[in-house]
């Protein structure tokens, strides 16, 4: 009787370890972090770091193709992104006047902000300036404005008051038949 | 500016929100996003718009939150280039699940999407301690992936022979535990 077993090939042993091995439960790989993953790929983890990372990598197919793909992609060069891909990106994120307005803070942020402080008073002093400035020419127009007026409403009344007694004068006459 | 000069890219200043240095790392990284959102999503059919769309979804989560998740880049553990790769990937991964909760006509799902694979892929339960995890993982990409050694080699940054060495003690013991002689052994 020949009792010598047929060898089997690599694959097949493979195999058989899954149908032959005891039913036992196998404990899930630990969550691969993207910072972890990426050192593991870069090789740059010790042989004790890189084991758990990769038994999660054995462990799920998914992450095993991934794995390859992304050493693939960074192994060779690449063709040059779409512009509008760029031109989406790049708009993400604005100058910092323009995230500044956004945010709705420019005066609050130009009036309490530190470093502009010298700044600051210089315009402050100005505007308070050109406020006072406005101020009395707007007053000295007024006084003009009310003296003029003032004048015109006493021609006006002196008129009218001389209307008035004219009228009055007339009708005095007219009343009596002259 | 391409995915080399990454890793010359002002990072205090990036996550700062420095525009123009925004800018520079947006032109250097785009095609490395390109290219990793659209072998991520190339199995899915998906348009053009799409890749597009994920795309920017990788640049939004990038910068979102004020830089949140570029402050958590480290470069002492890894390259900007390859850790980028692995984000746009997740990105990639994350888009397609919400494009797929969203609405999808079940026809336009791709049929490997839908079923089951058709290969048959065995459970495997290897005794604890019997191989290393790398051991483990070789084999898998070897005889379960069947990928190209050079491949793997790549992968794992060494060389094909180490890779073939790995293998080799991996089976020894596989042999070992059968109490089964290699097919060169004489046997």
């Amino acid at each position: 009787m020949n009792t010598q077993r047929t060898p089997r090939s690599d694959k097949e042993l493979w195999r058989n370890l899954a149908i032959q091995s005891p039913v036992a439960p196998v404990s899930a790989p630990a969550a691969v972090s993207e910072m972890d993953l990426a050192a593991w790929l870069e090789g740059r983890l010790t042989e004790e770091a890189a084991g758990p990372i990769e038994a999660a990598v054995a462990a799920d197919p998914a992450l095993r193709r991934a794995a390859l793909d992304l050493a693939d992609i960074l192994g060779k060069p690449l063709p040059a992104a779409p512009e509008r891909m760029v031109v989406r990106a790049r708009a993400l994120v604005g100058f910092e006047a323009e995230r500044t307005i956004a945010s709705g803070g420019l005066f609050s942020r130009w009036l309490f902000g530190r470093s502009r402080h010298a700044l600051q008073q210089g315009v402050m002093a100005v505007a308070a300036v050109v406020i006072a400035a406005g101020g009395f020419m707007v007053g000295g127009g007024l006084s003009e404005s009310l003296a003029r007026q003032g004048e015109g409403h006493s021609a006006t009344e002196t008129v009218s008051t001389t209307s008035t007694a004219s009228n009055e004068v007339s009708e005095f006459f007219a009343g009596d038949g002259i | 500016m391409g995915v080399a000069e990454l890793n010359l890219i002002d990072l205090q200043a990036l996550t700062r929100g420095d525009k123009r240095t925004w800018d520079a790392f947006v032109v250097a990284a785009a095609p490395l996003i390109n290219a990793v959102v659209r072998r991520t999503l190339s199995a899915y059919r998906l348009s053009e718009e799409d890749v597009m769309d994920a795309a920017q979804d990788v640049f939004v989560r990038l910068c979102a939150q004020d830089f949140r998740l570029l402050k958590t880049y480290d470069p002492a553990r890894a390259g900007l280039p390859t850790w980028l790769s692995v984000v746009s990937r997740s990105c990639a991964i994350d888009h397609l699940r919400r494009r797929r909760q969203a609405t999808e006509p079940i026809d336009d799902v791709p049929e490997a999407f839908l079923g089951v694979e058709d290969r048959h892929v065995e459970k495997l339960r290897i005794p604890d301690g019997l191989l290393t995890a790398r051991q483990v993982l070789v084999l898998k990409y070897l005889y379960d992936e069947e990928r190209d050694v050079t491949e793997v080699a790549r992968l794992l940054s060494v060389d094909a022979q180490t890779i073939r060495s790995t293998h080799h003690k991996a089976l020894l013991r596989l042999r070992a535990h059968f109490r089964e002689e290699g097919p060169g052994d004489g046997g």
